[in-house]
């Protein structure tokens, strides 16, 4: 992979990590749009939307509440495209969704840091904040909002860094059946969590009806296509 | 009482387009407080100009706005619409400090609802379906579309509804359009999700023959019962990971 498309990957996981809790959560940074543009900017819209639907589903798992952790799907989608592009078929969803998932998981990590950073950040300003001086309010949010740039971007180069590694060194080392239960843990995986978390935001209410009434009509429409 | 400037859309137009980055600064010590500072202050600029006490009362209001505050970010426009008008209409402190504080939770709560339970999965699982029956590049395209019309009106009408109610804010939170959006949300999540699993299901598995398939169906099973049931510990992350350490293991050590 040319080193302009790494740097255009990694401008766009920088953009998507910021607008997920920064600027301006338009949900870019959802995996289902994520997945496909990075999909489109290695010409391969196909595997971008196949990674971005299936994490999709694990960011159903997550309800982004407060002072909440939760691994950060965006910038994991865009290094899993990346991975999965070189591996062409089936193993490229697995090895894209093991990228991917570490991805994510280190992403939660720098949300936790990042939020400490900014506390300190506060605390050190307290006294101009508490004499309401504008220029240092706007001051540390900008810096703010900058950290949260940078953070996004050692993310996504780290996540570019991991699905190279995972390309040179575990694509073609899997037999075929191997490469299909790799599909089949991702794949798996992936439904299971985004069927909890849709049953947990769902509860036992009303809205239980709905969703067993959703799931029989794509059922249906599944089994007539 | 001194009255609002009469001229209000500009400043709230700046103050829109700053709430787009409220929660740039969150802290576990003010949490959003900083971003709605950042977010009231064009609001509170007039209060400078009323030549009263020489900014006492402008800045005495910017560092109230950046106390801590904590809502659900596209609702925080309410608050700080509320609060820059209470400011305006001299409203004592320590009553726009009350006030913002009883926002927090029903704001966090409505929005939870309302966004994050409801419009956000609705116009996600619309996607998801829409990919699954292969509208491909558009379905993401008319996602993100559709999902920021409601976003950008659902800022747009806190931010005007605080500034008109001002004090009054929780007349604005008893809106019949608000509470039929926020009643219908939830059972429309659960219909379009719950027909987007199979779509997606079949989408995903497309690839997969035979034993696979049947394996398929026992993974999401068994990861299905374990995540329902082991919830504190296990996150649909770290599921993920361990069935893929186990099937690459597996696929290593199979002859």
């Amino acid at each position: 992979m040319s080193l302009e498309l790494q740097l255009l990957l990694l401008a766009w996981g920088t953009l998507v990590g910021l607008d997920l809790v920064s600027v301006p959560q338009a949900m870019i940074a959802r995996p289902i749009v994520a997945g496909p543009i990075a999909g489109a900017i290695l010409g391969d819209v196909g595997t971008g939307l196949q990674l971005g639907v299936l994490f999709e589903l694990f960011q159903y798992d997550i309800l982004p509440m407060g002072a909440t952790r939760y691994p950060e799907y965006g910038p994991a989608t865009v290094a899993a495209v990346s991975a999965a592009h070189a591996a062409a078929g089936t193993l490229g969803l697995g090895l894209g969704a093991f990228v991917g998932l570490v991805t994510g998981m280190a992403g939660g990590l720098s949300l936790h840091a990042l939020r400490q950073l900014n506390t300190r950040a506060v605390r050190r300003a307290a006294a101009a904040l508490e004499a309401g001086d504008p220029r240092v309010l706007e001051r540390l949010h900008a810096a703010s909002i900058l950290r949260d740039a940078v953070r996004a971007a050692v993310v996504t180069t780290l996540g570019l860094v991991l699905a190279q590694a995972a390309r040179v060194y575990l694509a073609g080392t899997l037999p075929p059946h191997g490469v299909a239960l790799l599909t089949v843990a991702a794949v798996g995986a992936a439904l299971a969590a985004g069927a909890a978390g849709t049953l947990r935001l769902v509860g036992r209410g009303p809205s239980l009806r709905w969703f067993a009434a959703g799931v029989v009509g794509g059922t249906v429409v599944v089994w007539l296509r | 009482m001194s009255r609002p400037p009469t001229s209000a859309r500009p400043r709230l137009v700046r103050s829109l387009l700053r709430l787009f980055t409220v929660q740039g600064s969150w802290n576990y010590e003010r949490m959003q407080g900083i971003g709605i500072g950042v977010a009231e202050e064009p609001l509170l600029r007039d209060l400078r100009g009323e030549g009263r006490d020489d900014g006492v009362a402008y800045r005495a209001a910017v560092a109230r706005g950046a106390h801590f505050f904590n809502a659900h970010p596209y609702l925080c426009g309410l608050a700080v619409g509320a609060a820059a008008r209470a400011e305006h209409e001299d409203v004592p402190p320590d009553q726009i400090e009350r006030l913002r504080t009883a926002l927090c939770g029903p704001l966090g709560s409505l929005g939870d609802r309302l966004v994050w339970a409801g419009w956000l999965p609705f116009t996600s699982g619309l996607a998801l379906i829409a990919v699954a029956l292969g509208l491909g590049w558009s379905a993401t395209l008319a996602f993100v579309v559709v999902y920021n019309v409601g976003h950008v009106a659902l800022r747009w009408w806190a931010l005007r509804a605080g500034w008109t109610y001002g004090a009054q804010v929780a007349q604005a939170l008893r809106e019949p359009l608000l509470q039929r959006a926020t009643a219908l949300s939830g059972p429309a999540m659960a219909l379009v999700v719950g027909a987007a699993l199979p779509l997606v299901a079949q989408y995903l598995s497309s690839a997969l023959f035979g034993w696979t398939r049947l394996a398929l169906a026992a993974v999401v099973a068994g990861g299905f019962a374990l995540v329902w049931w082991q919830r504190a510990r296990l996150t649909g992350v770290r599921l993920g990971l361990v069935l893929l350490a186990v099937a690459a293991l597996a696929g290593w050590l199979w002859p």
